[in-house]
């Protein structure tokens, strides 16, 4: 079972989640029209990758645009979130190990024990606080469909028994076999829903950053990053 | 009923259709006949299929209903945070619902697109700024309305407008004669003080082809004259013409694609024919967003840019005063407290923020100006944006909406607010009409007249007797 679920099972889940969002990349640029998005990419291209970068630049690093200033509480919450849920999994010494074991990569970095634990508790206390800003705010809970408190639950769920799993709470293999599975079935839903953002964010980022470097903004000079 | 006599599908293309509608007072049987209309959901799939390519389909999956966007629209501020006016909510309860059905939606449905496409979102394009995946639902909204366009759902207001610009290539009945007569007569009428003052119509090859708003001629022809007079004193070689001469665009307003290609086109001919060296348009936002940044794709010109380079006034008055073309009497600059406001579609949607305040520190005594919070790129929307000022049916929605201007301008203490916009300066006085606050407004043509000092061999000359 573990063989499996840690070897052929895994290819498929890394199989599905790479080519479902390379499929979403080639797709999503594929359906740009210059025509009807109203952006000469073609024609300005220098222009619109300058724009693409400032875009994407400004709102990865936090606090660097004027939208995430605007809301200092949420913003730390969402970075917090997203660091631990980017940075766990894939520099987790457990995880690296996997890579040694197979494919001998041994130069893959990794974070102490004592930091993985940390992130992972700071991953499941902000899904709670997003799931709590969800229904509180009546802003937010006018949007909120089941499907959001759906895609929290599978996203938090590889962190919660991952968790369990490290801190030999009750029945291990149960706990392990739920964390493998459960990322599994994570990485698999990624292309195929809005958790597909992990590009999907780059994507529309990008071409909003087009937009406005070529057409909409092109005679502002700084400052200003949409 | 599938189509109605005055609310159908089709778009409004001679003068009887026309003078049928406007017979029609504020709309009332072209609003019950809109009741009655037939949905043609085969048209409205095709539609889909053939326009909501991958910009727009990402952005209505991805939103990730984070609420981000709330306070980044005026109407939701204006309204008391109710949540239905939400950004999000607004075009996921409507574009949203027509995607996710495919296009089988009912007649109640595409009524309840038009109000939240004209009444709850002027297209300012502020929510976009805000949003973590630069979701712009001004740009969704402009493309709602085209589906509510074609499928007869949109104000009566803007299905006359949009009937306009196909029957006159202007928004208003003002045909090309009546124009270049009014011009004729706006010369003629300054003569006494301005004395070989001219307003050149169809000059080939004149550094500067000027073109404007409709309204200019049909109502308010002294701003020609205004422009004619600072053009005198600038001392520059410059034209309109007399086809051609409407800057603006009702048609983009009401969503009506083909009459802004039409409307556009007919900007673009001028050009071609005239070959002025640059384009200049009047004082209004969305005149420039029309014919300067959105103009170029709806004719399909690939490079996206107008066949000349097409200023907005701000960014020659700014020129003017910077060349010392126009110079400013010291002792006549403003000396009460004063702001400015920002037109979304040339300052958030072409970014000439820093034009405008250049322009200030000429106009306005150091000291004395002030801006409005937020202001420039982030500014809100005057409240009348996107075709509102001119829609009967929402005149409640938009006079609540102006709430967010209103208190914007108290805040700065001004007693003069500068909108070099014809939509703003239309919200403003609105403004001042419905809460009586005490402020003027004003565009930049009637101050610059007041400031600039004439050079003495454009002055009348005294009798000698």
């Amino acid at each position: 079972m573990y063989q499996f679920i840690t070897g052929p099972l895994l290819w498929l889940a890394f199989g599905i989640f790479f080519v479902g969002l390379g499929a979403r990349i080639v797709l999503y640029i594929r359906g740009l029209n210059w025509r009807l998005d109203r952006v000469a990419y073609r024609a300005h291209i220098g222009q619109g990758i300058r724009g693409a970068l400032q875009s994407i630049l400004h709102w990865l690093v936090p606090f660097y645009s004027e939208g995430w200033r605007s809301k200092p509480l949420y913003t730390t919450i969402f970075y917090i979130f997203h660091i631990g849920l980017v940075v766990t999994p894939l520099f987790l010494a457990g995880h690296v190990l996997i890579l040694k074991e197979r494919w001998g990569i041994t130069w893959w970095p990794t974070i102490s024990m004592g930091l993985a634990d940390v992130l992972t508790i700071a991953v499941i206390i902000t899904v709670v606080m997003i799931a709590v800003r969800r229904f509180a705010l009546p802003e937010v809970r006018i949007l909120t469909t089941f499907y959001d408190y759906f895609l929290l639950l599978i996203t938090v769920t590889p962190f919660v028994s991952g968790f369990l799993a490290a801190q030999q709470f009750g029945d291990y293999t149960f706990w392990l076999y739920t964390h493998i599975l459960s990322s599994e079935a994570l990485l698999i839903a990624i292309p195929f829903t809005k958790l597909s953002h992990i590009v999907g964010f780059f994507l529309s980022r990008g071409q909003i950053g087009m937009d406005f470097g070529i057409k909409r903004a092109w005679k502002a000079k700084g400052g200003f990053a949409w | 009923m599938p189509e109605g006599i005055l609310c159908n599908k089709l778009p409004v293309t001679s003068k009887e259709k026309l003078d049928a509608l406007l017979a029609d007072t504020r709309g009332r049987q072209y609003y019950e006949e809109m009741e009655q209309i037939e949905v043609d959901v085969e048209k409205l799939q095709n539609s889909l299929q053939a326009t909501l390519k991958s910009r727009l389909r990402t952005w209505l999956e991805i939103c990730a209903h984070c609420g981000y966007c709330a306070d980044t629209c005026f109407f939701y501020l204006a309204n008391r945070k109710d949540p239905t006016q939400v950004p999000a909510y607004k075009i996921q309860s409507t574009l949203g619902e027509i995607v996710k059905k495919n296009g089988n939606v009912t007649n109640e449905h595409m009524r309840y697109c038009m109000d939240v496409a004209w009444a709850k979102c002027t297209c300012c394009n502020r929510c976009g700024s805000f949003c973590p995946y630069g979701i712009d639902m001004g740009v969704m909204f402009g493309y709602l309305r085209g589906l509510c366009y074609s499928q007869g759902f949109v104000p009566w207001e803007l299905k006359i407008g949009s009937g306009m610009h196909r029957i006159y290539r202007a928004q208003m009945d003002v045909t090309s004669e009546d124009w270049v007569e009014t011009c004729e007569w706006m010369a003629d009428e300054q003569q006494d003080e301005w004395p070989g003052l001219e307003i050149p119509v169809d000059k080939e090859d004149a550094d500067i082809l000027y073109t404007v708003n409709a309204r200019e001629p049909k109502h308010y022809p002294e701003d020609i004259a205004e422009a004619a007079i600072l053009f005198h004193i600038a001392g520059e070689n410059w034209t309109v013409a007399s086809n051609g001469w409407e800057q603006t665009s009702l048609a983009m307003f009401a969503g009506d694609w083909e009459a802004c290609q039409m409307q556009v086109k007919s900007v673009y001919d001028a050009i071609e024919r005239l070959r002025p060296k640059r384009v200049m348009g009047t004082e209004c936002g969305h005149a420039h967003r029309a014919t300067v940044i959105e103009g170029p794709y709806w004719v399909g010109r690939e490079d996206g840019l107008p066949p000349a380079p097409y200023l907005h006034y701000t960014e020659w008055v700014a020129e003017a005063l910077r060349t010392g073309k126009i110079k400013i009497d010291p002792e006549k600059r403003i000396k009460e407290l004063v702001t400015l406001q920002d037109s979304c579609n040339y300052v958030r949607n072409y970014g000439l923020k820093n034009v405008t305040r250049e322009i200030m520190s000429y106009l306005v005594e150091p000291g004395y100006f002030v801006e409005m919070s937020p202001c420039k790129e982030y500014n809100f929307c005057c409240g009348g944006g996107g075709g509102l000022n001119g829609i009967g049916r929402y005149r409640e929605q938009r006079n609540m909406g102006l709430k967010v201007k209103r208190d914007q301008i108290l805040a700065t203490g001004a007693k003069l607010v500068i909108a070099p916009c014809h939509n703003c300066w239309d919200a403003i006085r609105d403004l001042e009409e419905v809460y009586e606050l005490g402020f003027r407004w004003s565009f930049l043509k009637p101050l610059l007249i007041k400031m600039a000092i004439v050079p003495d061999h454009l002055k009348p000359q005294e009798e000698e007797e």
